[in-house]
């Protein structure tokens, strides 16, 4: 019998959100246009239009070992052109940005392929190839998987996605990095480590507080859906959690 | 999953005076105005303080507004204020790092340079070995001979250096004994009365337990343990006690029964108040990496002090045990740096644990029954795995709701390992009192974890990963390779040993069974009987109080130099 994924427990929308964006066989709507330049420009690893930097020579060219993995495991474009291994690192308010950092980490886990993702609680980081990083970070930033209030790209200093919002909606980030401006755009005045930018990136209007609801893949009683609501999802990682307590305990069971 | 209600946030006071003019229920405000350090009277006082050093010596020192982040001060954000739980005194995070808290320093001064030695075996060697006498007097004459030259003095050989006792004034000896035949012929100013210092079950629970041995409370200067080590506690000790043998009972310096003392002395009568460690920890005997759990629960003595009030109790533990483990010896000595203090003092700032904890105590007390201000193994509810996965829901649940219902809660609580450990450690300290079992209380830990995860999609940081995912199927094993009971595990327990924000939670959950029991001791009952002791300089029954004191500078730590240094 082949295994279906489940994607999770859970009779609530966070759930139901959840496996959406974990689900590689469901397509995330597109909700903003972050031009490839922008997106190099945010992650600042190199300028934009420069060489992309390697760490070892294309594989066609470095004569691979007979090696049976190899065979099996398809290398990606940036593995086969011998890329640097460079990151992006999200900040999400728990004020219900739309993913939060273990649902990133189990999402590009299904989604991308050649990831090491880093899961914290105020930051999650993926890091990969170049030039696939540079295709995931468009995808992630474009993607109901963002909102330019609530997520932030941060390198450093993350400080922010548990702090009260702004009083423009803006989740707190001491470097400041990006801002919502006049016209109602957030714009990104430095890149993810903070080093001021030539001219800003524009990553669009925040969404507004019924589609943030709508789309949140984190429980919150004030703001959004209380955990305790949904009964499926609490009794589930009890039952995970005795499962693996009886199996510790007597191993024969 | 049936909440409860508890008019009472004991949290509320500290997040009023925090965020001053601020609703603790609105979800946005105003940051960027805050002046950056000059909202902080401490940080000021930092940047005058470094000048001053830097026009001395001609390099320069601490230099915030050039060196953080390229020009971007600290203060942001607002720079909070916190009040270390039931004290009521406010303090600035800065003085909860232990280089600034004289109260911490000698919190754990006063642990390392305390060992235990029994005097029986050293007894039996007199009387059996050599034929010498042992009285009252002899032993009362001895005890004079020992506080003599335990902090340093001479007592046998001619033309010998000694100690500056101005230098070593927090050195002495005290015994204790579980029979009151004996500890009656004890001179008082020698003696641990147990029948004073305890409530008067606990006293009787432990005389019993010690029976008729004598023992000897020993604390080294604290000067002397700060400049070599724990490892040095016993040896010190058992050298001044050998001459103190010596030179009490008359006996010759070089006689083979000597050997019989020290090795009593080093060896088969000493209690280490912490383990030798592996060589990859690199660290003797008395040193915060080998102290276990159910000991450390006996060190402290707020169970003595409010045996009514198990949760208090247990959160002292908490308190002294986050400060010790997670500021001092996974912070230092295995880490490095400062990081640590922030995830250490969530849990004993601000009343936020002390209000999970009590909501658990309402809990357990109105679904099960238990009373948990009258503490006895009696009415305490079987520890299953239906009730604890109850328990634990419901106060991880409750806890997560407190944050999400005042945003400024969760920003006092900024990171997720704060977070974390507070809201795991109600949980496990609501299982642990409620059914009097240890390991039911972590199990209870690790149900939180998971559902904490699940819920909020965040945990920790990566270390989280590990230890609190792993936790369920190690918290009821108890093959030694797999598993212990939780008064055995310590800070070097596998999957304990790197993660902050959890060691000095699971001690207190350790403790918290036995105060949930009524029980007068943990795991030694001689451990509980060395720290009630009026004459330490750290009060251990009140960890916090003291911490506060040390924040707030109005603590007088021993190991004073002045007396052999220049007048400033």
């Amino acid at each position: 019998m082949a295994y279906t994924p489940q994607y999770g427990p859970g009779t609530s929308t966070v759930a139901e959100n959840r496996r959406k964006q974990m689900n590689p066989n469901n397509k995330l709507e597109k909700v903003r246009d972050v031009t490839d330049e922008d997106v190099v420009l945010i992650l600042g690893h190199r300028a934009p239009g420069a060489a992309y930097p390697t760490a070892h020579p294309p594989l066609a060219e470095a004569g691979e070992p007979d090696c049976p993995i190899r065979k099996i495991v398809t290398p990606t474009e940036g593995a086969k052109a011998g890329d640097r291994v460079r990151y992006i690192q999200f900040a999400d308010s728990m004020f219900n940005a739309p993913s939060q950092p273990y649902q990133r980490t189990y999402s590009y886990s299904y989604r991308f392929r050649g990831i090491d993702p880093g899961t914290l609680s105020g930051r999650q980081i993926v890091e990969c190839r170049e030039r696939d990083l540079e295709a995931y970070s468009k995808f992630l930033l474009e993607t109901e998987m963002f909102d330019p209030a609530r997520c932030s790209v941060r390198g450093a200093t993350v400080h922010g996605h548990s702090l009260r919002l702004a009083e423009d909606g803006m989740m707190f980030d001491m470097l400041q990095r990006c801002l919502l401006t006049g016209d109602g755009n957030v714009k990104y005045v430095k890149n993810q480590i903070g080093e001021p930018l030539d001219r800003e990136v524009n990553v669009g209007k925040p969404m507004d507080e019924g589609w943030l609801k709508a789309h949140s893949t984190i429980f919150h009683s004030l703001v959004g859906v209380p955990y305790r609501d949904d009964q499926e999802y609490v009794e589930y990682v009890q039952r995970i959690h005795s499962l693996r307590t009886k199996y510790g305990f007597m191993p024969k069971e | 999953m049936a909440k409860i209600e508890r008019a009472q946030k004991l949290f509320l006071d500290s997040l009023k005076e925090k965020f001053q003019g601020e609703d603790p229920e609105a979800v946005n405000t105003a940051f960027y105005r805050f002046g950056g350090l000059a909202q902080s009277p401490r940080k000021q006082e930092f940047i005058k303080a470094s000048k001053a050093v830097e026009m001395q010596r001609g390099i320069s020192m601490y230099e915030p507004v050039r060196c953080h982040l390229g020009g971007i001060p600290l203060g942001q954000r607002q720079l909070m204020t916190y009040q270390v739980s039931q004290s009521g005194v406010f303090v600035e995070g800065d003085d909860l790092h232990f280089v600034n808290n004289s109260a911490m320093q000698q919190f754990w001064d006063d642990i390392r340079r305390t060992v235990i030695v029994g005097m029986d075996l050293a007894h039996q060697t007199l009387q059996k070995r050599l034929g010498k006498e042992v009285t009252p007097e002899t032993i009362n004459e001895y005890l004079h001979v020992l506080n003599h030259a335990m902090p340093g003095a001479a007592v046998v050989q001619e033309h010998m250096v000694e100690t500056h006792p101005g230098v070593v004034d927090d050195c002495y000896v005290k015994v204790f004994t579980g029979d009151d035949a004996i500890a009656d012929d004890i001179e008082p100013q020698f003696l641990l009365n147990i029948d004073k210092l305890f409530p008067a079950d606990q006293g009787a629970s432990l005389k019993a337990a010690i029976g008729k041995g004598l023992w000897q409370a020993i604390h080294i200067p604290t000067i002397v343990s700060r400049t070599c080590d724990g490892g040095t506690t016993s040896r010190w000790s058992a050298m001044q006690i050998g001459m103190s043998y010596i030179g009490a009972y008359r006996m010759c310096a070089g006689e083979a029964a000597v050997a019989d003392l020290s090795y009593a002395a080093k060896h088969a009568g000493v209690i280490q108040m912490a383990s030798i460690l592996p060589a990859r920890r690199a660290r003797g005997p008395n040193e915060p990496g080998g102290i276990k759990f159910g000991l450390f629960s006996d060190i402290i003595q707020a169970n003595r002090k409010y045996p009514k009030d198990p949760a208090r109790a247990s959160l002292e533990v908490v308190g002294a045990g986050t400060m010790l483990f997670d500021q001092i010896w996974l912070g230092s000595y295995m880490s490095g740096g400062v990081g640590f203090t922030q995830y250490a003092t969530a849990a004993y700032t601000d009343n936020i644990l002390d209000e999970y904890t009590y909501y658990g105590m309402d809990y357990v007390k109105d679904k099960y029954g238990v009373d948990w201000a009258n503490p006895s193994p009696g009415d305490r509810v079987k520890a299953s795995q239906e009730v604890v996965n109850d328990l634990a829901t419901e106060v991880t649940l409750n806890a997560m709701e407190q944050y999400e219902q005042f945003p400024t809660l969760m920003e006092d609580h900024f990171g997720g390992s704060q977070r974390a450990g507070v809201i795991a450690a109600a949980s496990g300290l609501t299982c642990s009192i409620g059914t009097g079992n240890s390991n039911a209380g972590l199990n209870g830990w690790y149900l939180s974890m998971l559902l904490h995860k699940e819920g909020w999609s965040r945990l920790g940081f990566f270390g989280y990963d590990l230890q609190d995912q792993c936790g369920s199927a190690n918290s009821l094993a108890i093959r030694p390779d797999e598993g212990l009971i939780g008064e055995l595990r310590g800070p070097n327990y596998p999957n304990y040993a790197m993660n902050v924000g959890h060691q000095g939670e699971y001690a207190a959950i350790v403790g918290g069974a036995h105060y949930g029991r009524g029980d007068a001791f943990c795991y030694d009952p001689r451990v509980a009987v060395c720290f009630a002791d009026p004459s330490l300089k750290f009060d251990f029954a009140e960890p916090r109080r003291e911490f506060a004191k040390g924040a707030i500078r109005e603590f007088s730590p021993a190991g004073e130099r002045s007396l052999i240094i220049p007048a400033r």
